[in-house]
């Protein structure tokens, strides 16, 4: 069987998930209590005429569609969100579409450089320790690497704002841009960047350690493997033992836990978002979820499942690209 | 030649005194350091176109032995002598570079054909891989190719299987990537460790075959670490055997088994099965486990399990002595001596 057709029934698959969990997420928002008509309309009730609220409530529950029959409901609702019209935001009083945009370019940006980030520092280090094993320098690193690891993120993120802010303050504490700031297009990048230093410094040093200790565990399995005697025996130079034979092999559980860990990233970001006031889509599910604003949270969970559905098909495809042995099959 | 013996043979790699210990880890902080002792001092030459057996029981040391050789362990204690041309190189006091050069002549066959090849890559790479490493051809040089064919051929591969990963192939196909990888450099020395072991009997015949031919042609050494003795036999010009990390006795392979002098290699020959059914050869079972080489035991190491044991055996250890005709023992009390 062809590349071609395995993606095309794994796509297939996907599509077919997806309804499922779009099904079930539908159903079990609805169930949840709260009138979302009346949280629309907020205080209104007790500042209008019965009869004129009647009105206004009934015209309300019109457009938002909620005096239909649920699997109509469901049906108007899916049919929305894949044409792209995700609903409108009782919170913001706004389409989703357009609520949702800013946060979520704020929280790509935060994720993308933090990934970069970790894994710019992570795969050399677990590589570095994995070759010097039990030497000090490793031991050092194991240590830090699993105070990193296990440590809330936002005790971590309560550590670096007491350092980086309070003691030396170098860097700001929340919020994406200075207030009334105004300059040209690099000034503004590099102001955000200055903004996004304090979040991603707290992302980085839990992903870190994971990440570096998977390496490491990987790397340790693959060196001592005869094939890495072979290449030795060979008369390669050491780089290439540990960088061609070696670290190739231990590829396959780092784009594992690497996958998983990208995908996670969009979704554990509540708590660093929060603390740092960072206006990305965590801190949107939270204040959606507290504010029964049902098209946004909705619409964001649907995010996540399409970006674990995918995160699946790439580490999928990732694993044939690192290891002939893996085909596309079944 | 400075690399002749008493003998008149050439000497290809003198060892001598080698011994390898791996550091056993500490379970309590203030518990003194022990080791495993996987070779105790080993004397050795190895002459220029010649196969030494070496056979053990497992966890003897042989591959350790093997492995040590080409300084793939560091050593721990001893002298390597490789004589290049004739002229002598000490291995230990090689930099990491100048042994990376000498790999080229110093090559290994491994036990296992499925863990020693990088299933990353296809056989061209594999085979290629140390040609370009060593200079022998430039990277994407066609006449590489036309190389590497060629040794495919030579080694019983055909040659549709150059973009082929090793695990499309069989067990003994993979061998033999094995062999034509580490035999494409063109080596002086081989160190063949368990090299046919993993294979079925028809398989090992016909690898066996090939070493052999490949010797032939090619004038190379084989060490050839074994636990198969009727493989060692069949292949070997003298065979060493080895004990708990230290060699027991060394000769030419007629006469180790013709005139036969340790305990234990008397105790390893009586295990070869035979097809008779009524050979009248006694069956010579070794009480107990290997002892450890942590801890191995006083004087003879091999007293604890030796028939013949005597008290002198318990305090002293046997001095490694040539008895003649190329004939080395490590005995108080030799067989023959005992008949007599």
């Amino acid at each position: 069987m062809g590349k071609g057709r395995y993606l095309l029934k794994r796509l297939l698959y996907i599509i077919f998930v997806f309804f499922i969990i779009s099904i079930l997420m539908f159903f079990i928002y609805k169930l949840m209590p709260g009138d979302p008509v009346e949280i629309m309309l907020g205080d209104s009730k007790l500042n209008m005429k019965p009869d004129a609220y009647q009105a206004l409530y009934d015209r309300t529950a019109e457009m938002l569609g909620v005096n239909r029959s649920l699997v109509e409901q469901y049906f108007i609702w899916i049919g929305n969100m894949l044409t792209g019209n995700f609903g409108y935001s009782t919170q913001y009083k706004q389409q989703v579409a357009q609520v949702i945009g800013t946060p979520m370019r704020n929280t790509v940006m935060l994720n993308m450089l933090a990934m970069v980030v970790v894994f710019v520092i992570s795969i050399p280090l677990g590589i570095a320790t994995a070759v010097r094993k039990n030497t000090a320098f490793d031991k050092t690193v194991q240590v830090v690497t699993i105070i990193g690891y296990s440590l809330p993120s936002f005790i971590i993120a309560l550590l670096m704002i007491f350092v980086f802010a309070v003691k030396i303050p170098i860097f700001p504490i929340s919020g994406v841009r200075s207030p009334g700031f105004s300059g040209t297009g690099i000034e503004m990048a590099l102001d955000t960047l200055w903004h996004m230093a304090l979040p991603v410094i707290v992302m980085s040093i839990s992903g870190i350690g994971g990440i570096t200790r998977y390496v490491r565990a990987a790397m340790i399995d693959v060196l001592r493997m005869d094939y890495i005697k072979t290449a030795r025996a060979k008369g390669l130079r050491e780089k290439v033992v540990v960088y061609v034979h070696a670290f190739r092999n231990a590829l396959i559980p780092v784009v594992t836990i690497a996958t998983g860990w990208v995908v996670g990233l969009f979704g554990g970001s509540i708590v660093i978002e929060s603390v740092f006031l960072w206006p990305g889509l965590g801190k949107m599910l939270i204040d959606g979820l507290l504010q029964r604003d049902f098209a946004v949270v909705l619409t964001m969970q649907m995010f996540y499942v399409v970006l674990s559905l995918a995160g699946n098909v790439i580490m999928d495809i990732a694993y044939t690209i690192v290891d002939p042995r893996v085909r596309l099959e079944n | 030649m400075p690399n002749e013996n008493q003998n008149g043979r050439k000497v290809l790699l003198d060892i001598k005194g080698v011994k390898q210990y791996f550091p056993v880890k500490k379970t309590k902080f203030r518990e003194k350091q022990r080791y495993v002792r996987a070779n105790d001092g080993i004397d050795l030459e190895i002459y220029e176109g010649e196969t030494l057996g070496l056979v053990g029981e497992s966890g003897c040391g042989k591959s350790t032995f093997g492995r040590t050789i080409l300084q793939l362990y560091p050593q721990t204690h001893g002298d390597i002598i490789y004589y290049k041309d004739g002229k002598p190189i000490d291995l230990k006091k090689q930099s990491a570079e100048e042994m990376r050069v000498l790999r080229k002549d110093l090559q290994l066959i491994f036990q296992d054909p499925y863990s020693s090849l990088n299933p990353r890559m296809t056989v061209g790479q594999i085979i290629g891989e140390g040609l370009t490493s060593h200079g022998i051809f430039k990277k994407g040089d066609p006449a590489m190719k036309e190389y590497i064919f060629q040794i495919m051929e030579e080694c019983g591969l055909a040659t549709y299987m150059f973009n082929r990963y090793p695990h499309q192939f069989s067990g003994g196909q993979r061998q033999r990537i094995g062999i034509a990888r580490s035999l494409a450099l063109r080596p002086k020395f081989v160190v063949c460790d368990e090299a046919v072991s993993a294979l079925d009997v028809s398989i090992q015949s016909q690898i066996l075959n090939l070493l052999s031919d490949l010797r032939e042609k090619a004038g190379l050494t084989y060490l050839f670490i074994t636990h198969d003795l009727s493989v060692v036999k069949y292949i070997s010009d003298r065979i060493g055997v080895m004990y708990l990390g230290n060699m027991v006795e060394l000769a030419p392979a007629e006469e180790l088994f013709a005139n036969t002098l340790h305990p234990y290699t008397e105790a390893l020959l009586s295990a070869i099965p035979t097809t008779e059914e009524d050979s009248g050869r006694e069956r010579i079972l070794l009480e107990g486990d290997i002892p450890s080489p942590v801890n191995p035991p006083s004087g003879c190491k091999f007293h604890t399990r030796c028939r013949y044991c005597q008290e002198k055996c318990k305090q002293e250890v046997p001095e490694w002595h040539d008895v003649g005709g190329g004939h080395y023992l490590a005995c108080h009390f030799p067989l023959d001596k005992k008949k007599g």
